[in-house]
């Protein structure tokens, strides 16, 4: 019994001595913190994040790291946004990690970008799109992606720029109903759109909120139905999109166009639902897709076989692609930073200046004094059979632009 | 004209899911005398269960409602004597904690097994719509009407003329009574549990072509249905059925007539009111027979 005892204490000494000697190899790695919601409701799109940003990190290592040091990410479990502070708090006092990316959802990222700013720690918001992230003044918040600003006026902007062209009218001929659902989500969007719309002097004829466990959307169908709308724009979820088509085709109502803002339009399973003949024709804003023009992507593609090689899938949505599109912006700035100083690596990230359609997601890089990228522009997708395809701008598309929702 | 007659008749099939729904959690509020809300996380388990054989086994989902039923069943009847009866001596706030628990643990189970994605059974005709007259009208919530009407028929008739009926309605009117005249108390109130999560089976094999499922689906119902069941006088299941018409019809109004973010506004001050001027319900018998 002795011996197995001492067997014992002898391999735990070895252990420690092993882990000891951790900390001299470490020195040829930066460690970096990655903060997603990797458990809970939010998992799938927040593992789907994390993956670009595994792929940015892999390809990143294999051609030599960052000035010769190999990255480690350090992963933190944001379920929620208490859980956002504390993993945030622990990734920057006791990991020490240089900066951190994250993190997909808006709530999530408000909440950590707080502790990171206070320590003094470089935060790169590689997906989430509440406009507050960069407005509160924070100095080291920095965000590649585009906001839910700019998400709404591209919902608008459509409408002049693509969708009066295509059905042969003046833009301000077109009634247009804005029907969102009621949460901040929803609110926030609406009030872009209602003032893009007035700026543009479009004639926006019915603005209805409503719940979005709402089981039954039959009023807002007949009232937009009643006030002879031609585009709805909507901002929701996806049992209420999906409970939207749905009653649109039992009432017949049949608007010329439908704008979704991302959100439950580019979710694959509520085309599934919703069934891909009544979905054809929906147009969606919403981060860049797969399906894009290569040639306003360069680097998709090549993202795209790396994806399937490390995954043996195909992506799950365009978190990933734009979340591997943020992080090589900012791994350029931070190897191109004289030092790991937080105001060191704000410098080079102000000094990125990448043009429109020089990155995988075809979007540019300028950062706003705040740290918003202000050349991230999304673009205007639409169903096609069972496929979003881009459809506008034009040198983005790879489909035609069809007007009308559902086939029959 | 023609819109308000498409919202009244939108308004009576709305009513009649609110009313298959509510007619299971009328029971076991009126007889079992527990306020069980984990209701709408029954509804969601159906609806799984009604997803997986239309999924795997290509079964209808209106097929799929008998087996659904008899497992809903057998679930409601566990609830009940291994859940709620230990606890039938206890404190009310207990057991209303024990629901809340089963509630929250059983939407957890579905977020590990199914994830968050929503699930739809493959289109069919029960989705289609007729035309009558002008107005629309969805086959499967038509069937949904009739399906309500033949449960709350049926229940009455089992309820009057049966004699585990004339049990389960002595034991709701006075448990001690019933327990002297040698009805074993324990067992009929596992049975009507069990029915109350039964006619919940038949509601989400009957809602399942109409709405996808998401491990939160029960939420969505869940308030209105507990809504109906008050105002329709806690045990009576007529009360439960025009209840829920009201709420059904004041629904499609106003959301079309105020706005559909306000519609809920709307039917709870109609709630309040109610309650204030007949606090016993539409079908209350009145006062103190609660």
């Amino acid at each position: 019994m002795r011996k197995v005892a001492q067997a014992a204490l002898a391999a735990a000494f070895m252990l420690g001595a092993a882990q000891m000697a951790g900390p001299a190899a470490a020195q040829q790695t930066l460690k970096f913190g990655a903060l997603y919601p990797f458990s809970g409701g939010l998992a799938l799109l927040g593992d789907e994040s994390f993956r670009g940003l595994e792929l940015a990190a892999e390809e990143r290592n294999a051609a030599g790291g960052i000035n010769g040091k190999q990255i480690t990410l350090v992963k933190g479990d944001a379920v929620d946004p208490n859980q956002a502070v504390g993993e945030a708090r622990r990734l920057t006092s006791v990991e020490n990690v240089a900066v951190i990316f994250g993190t997909y959802s808006s709530s999530l990222s408000l909440a950590a970008t707080q502790v990171a700013e206070l320590a003094g720690i470089p935060y790169f918001e590689l997906g989430a799109v509440s406009d507050p992230i960069t407005e509160r003044g924070f100095k080291y918040v920095f965000r590649s992606n585009a906001t839910a600003k700019d998400f709404s006026v591209q919902m608008v902007d459509a409408i002049p720029n693509a969708l009066a062209p295509a059905l042969g009218k003046k833009p301000e001929e077109l009634k247009i109903g804005i029907i969102h659902e009621d949460s901040l989500y929803g609110q926030t969007m609406a009030g872009y759109q209602k003032s893009r719309a007035a700026e543009k002097k479009l004639n926006v004829v019915e603005v209805l909120p409503y719940s979005a466990k709402s089981v039954d959307l039959t009023p807002v169908v007949l009232r937009l139905k009643s006030a002879n709308v031609d585009i709805v724009l909507q901002t929701s979820y996806q049992n209420d999109t999906v409970l939207f088509f749905r009653q649109m085709k039992d009432q017949g109502f049949k608007p010329k166009a439908i704008i979704g803002a991302g959100g439950g339009y580019s979710l694959r399973d509520t085309m599934l639902a919703v069934g891909p003949e009544n979905m054809e024709g929906a147009l969606d804003v919403d981060f860049t897709q797969y399906k894009t023009n290569p040639k306003v992507a360069p680097g998709m593609e090549e993202f795209l076989k790396k994806y399937k090689a490390k995954y043996n899938s195909d992506p799950r949505s365009g978190h990933s692609l734009a979340n591997y599109m943020g992080a090589r912006v900012f791994f350029d700035a931070i190897a191109a930073a004289k030092d790991l100083k937080a105001d060191s690596i704000r410098a080079e990230v102000m000094k990125v200046d990448i043009p429109v359609g020089q990155t995988p997601t075809g979007w540019g890089a300028k950062f706003s004094e705040q740290g918003q990228n202000t050349r991230a522009v999304p673009f205007l997708m639409q169903w096609q059979g069972g496929e979003l395809v881009t459809v506008f701008p034009p040198d983005a598309a790879v489909a035609k632009m069809k007007t009308g929702v559902g086939t029959n | 004209m023609d819109v308000f007659i498409q919202l009244l008749i939108n308004g009576i099939l709305l009513g009649s899911m609110y009313a298959i729904i509510s007619v299971g959690l009328t029971m076991i509020f009126g007889i079992v005398r527990v306020v069980n809300f984990a209701h709408g996380e029954f509804l969601m388990v159906g609806m799984y269960g009604a997803y997986l054989l239309a999924a795997k086994f290509g079964l209808h989902p209106y097929a799929a409602a008998v087996p659904i039923v008899l497992l809903l069943f057998a679930m409601g009847a566990i609830v009940q004597r291994f859940i709620i009866q230990p606890l039938l001596s206890a404190d009310e706030h207990i057991q209303i904690f024990a629901t809340v628990g089963l509630s929250t643990a059983l939407v957890n189970l579905a977020l590990l097994l199914f994830g968050a994605d929503l699930y739809a059974v493959p289109a069919s005709s029960v989705q289609r719509t007729v035309m009558v007259g002008g107005f629309s009208l969805v086959i499967g919530q038509i069937v949904m009407f009739v399906c309500a009407l033949a449960l709350v028929a049926g229940l009455h008739f089992f309820m009057q003329a049966t004699p585990l009926g004339r049990a389960i309605r002595a034991t709701a009117q006075n448990r001690t009574a019933a327990l002297l005249m040698g009805v074993r108390v324990d067992r009929i109130y596992v049975i009507s549990f069990g029915i109350g999560a039964a006619c919940v089976g038949l509601a989400s094999a009957l809602v399942m072509p109409l709405y996808p499922v998401s491990p939160t689906i029960g939420t969505y119902f869940v308030l209105t249905a507990f809504v109906v069941v008050v105002l329709g006088g806690m045990r009576s299941m007529y009360g439960a059925f025009f209840g829920a018409m009201l709420i059904g019809i004041v629904d499609s109004l106003s959301g079309y007539y105020i706005a559909p973010d306000l519609k809920e506004v709307v039917y709870f001050a109609i709630f309040i009111a109610i309650l204030i001027f007949k606090p016993t319900g539409l079908f209350g018998l009145g006062r103190g027979t609660e």
